[in-house]
């Protein structure tokens, strides 16, 4: 009885061992592997970078500039070769509401508008006289090109941000399952009015040379978070969560990226 | 005792079957076919299963170096393309490994394996590429 037990065990041993041996000697086998993909920038010129600061626009209780220069020195310190100037810079230029009402730009703008209109030059939009002055500091190359000498020559990175809480209420469909007399189910559409907000922050980067002031590379990312009206969400863990989200794609332009994969080899 | 011996016993019969079908479908028209009774062939094939055994304890030089002698022996020998092409890929050298699956692929145009290699490195390379072109619209502004 011992011995035929030990058989059974013995046989069932060799036939696993066969199935395995045979597995891993199969036709193919597959392998997983980091495919490297290059930064999109080649930095190679630059052992440091400055993170300057940022134009911004918001109407929050939130310091865009400081919280957004403080996350990126954070990131590229830990993933990025080039090292982190730890030096703060003058701000750029706020252009809050409140902001432009205090320094009488408000004001200027509503004067030139009414000037355009009246000239028969049309209406000009207040956000596209935002942007070409957030432009003019932003290509400004006499002032990076002084900031850069400061500093010997880091590679900077500034840009501009944006930051708004916006209305998103509107009719969105909605699709449930419900069981009639019979116990069958049956989809039952609707559509429902949902009061919700939103806040959306945009950011464009510029790559800046110290050295020359010139912009060499820019890009721009806009990411946005749906809320119920009723649901709490405040505007700082929002810009947080916004950020997490723009960071990857941040970063892929300073730093190499890896992609993980599985692909096949073949005996 | 006894639950182990049997499910040993059903463990093996799966593992068999499984290998079963696996070289039933290297049989079937697409897949790769052995290497030619040629001396040239022969070498190119041993080359290239050292190869493989190599990578997969993670000697990818090694094996790179293994699949492009196999090439070499015999240009006609498509899993050693295949290979060269994971090798290339995994080493960042996209056109490369553009050249070696497609090679692979004409030489053996209906394997799932290497088809499937080569959509997966489609999407990474393509990737690459669009990271490239928006770095050099940059420089241009």
């Amino acid at each position: 009885m011992g011995l035929s037990r030990y058989r059974r065990f013995a046989s069932g041993a060799a036939l696993s061992l066969f199935g395995f041996t045979a597995c891993t000697v199969g036709p193919y086998v597959e392998v997983p592997i980091e495919i490297p993909i290059d930064a999109k920038l080649d930095l190679s010129e630059y052992g440091r970078v400055l993170v300057g600061s940022f134009v911004t626009q918001t109407n929050e209780n939130l310091d865009l500039d400081s919280e957004t220069s403080r996350l990126l020195r954070n990131q590229l310190r830990l993933n990025s070769r080039l090292a982190v100037i730890e030096a703060e810079v003058e701000p750029l230029g706020d252009f809050s509401d409140a902001a432009l009402e205090a320094s009488g730009l408000a004001e200027q703008f509503d004067d030139m508008a009414a000037e355009a209109v009246a000239i028969g030059d049309g209406e000009i939009s207040r956000q596209e006289w935002i942007d070409l002055e957030q432009d003019k500091l932003l290509e400004d190359e006499d002032y990076w090109r002084q900031l850069g000498e400061e500093f010997e020559e880091p590679l900077i990175i500034s840009g501009r941000l944006r930051f708004a809480a916006e209305e998103r209420s509107g009719f969105s469909r909605r699709d449930r399952y419900v069981r009639d007399s019979f116990n069958r189910p049956r989809l039952v559409r609707s559509t429902q009015f949902q009061e919700r907000n939103a806040y959306t922050l945009t950011a464009e980067f510029y790559f800046i040379d110290g050295a020359s002031g010139r912009t060499i590379h820019r890009e721009r990312f806009t990411e946005e978070v749906i809320f119920g009206r009723d649901e709490e969400s405040s505007g700082l863990s929002s810009y947080f969560e916004l950020m997490d989200r723009i960071l990857p794609n941040f970063l892929s332009v300073v730093t190499p990226q890896t992609f993980r994969g599985t692909r096949i080899l073949l005996r | 005792m006894h639950r182990l011996t049997t499910s040993l016993r059903t463990f093996g019969m799966l593992a068999v079957a499984i290998c079963l079908i696996g070289g039933s479908a290297a049989a079937q028209p697409g897949a790769a076919p052995a290497t030619s009774g040629s001396g040239g062939g022969e070498r190119s094939g041993r080359e290239n299963s050292f190869g493989v055994e190599v990578a997969s304890k993670g000697l990818w030089k090694e094996a790179a170096y293994r699949w492009e002698k196999a090439v070499e022996l015999d240009p006609q020998n498509p899993k050693a393309y295949n290979n060269l092409g994971v090798a290339y890929e995994r080493s960042g050298k996209f056109e490369e490994a553009l050249d070696a699956y497609e090679t692979a692929l004409e030489l053996l145009p209906g394997n799932e394996q290497i088809r499937q290699n080569y959509e997966l490195f489609r999407e990474a390379y393509e990737r690459k590429r669009r990271k490239d072109r928006d770095a050099a619209r940059s420089r241009r502004r």
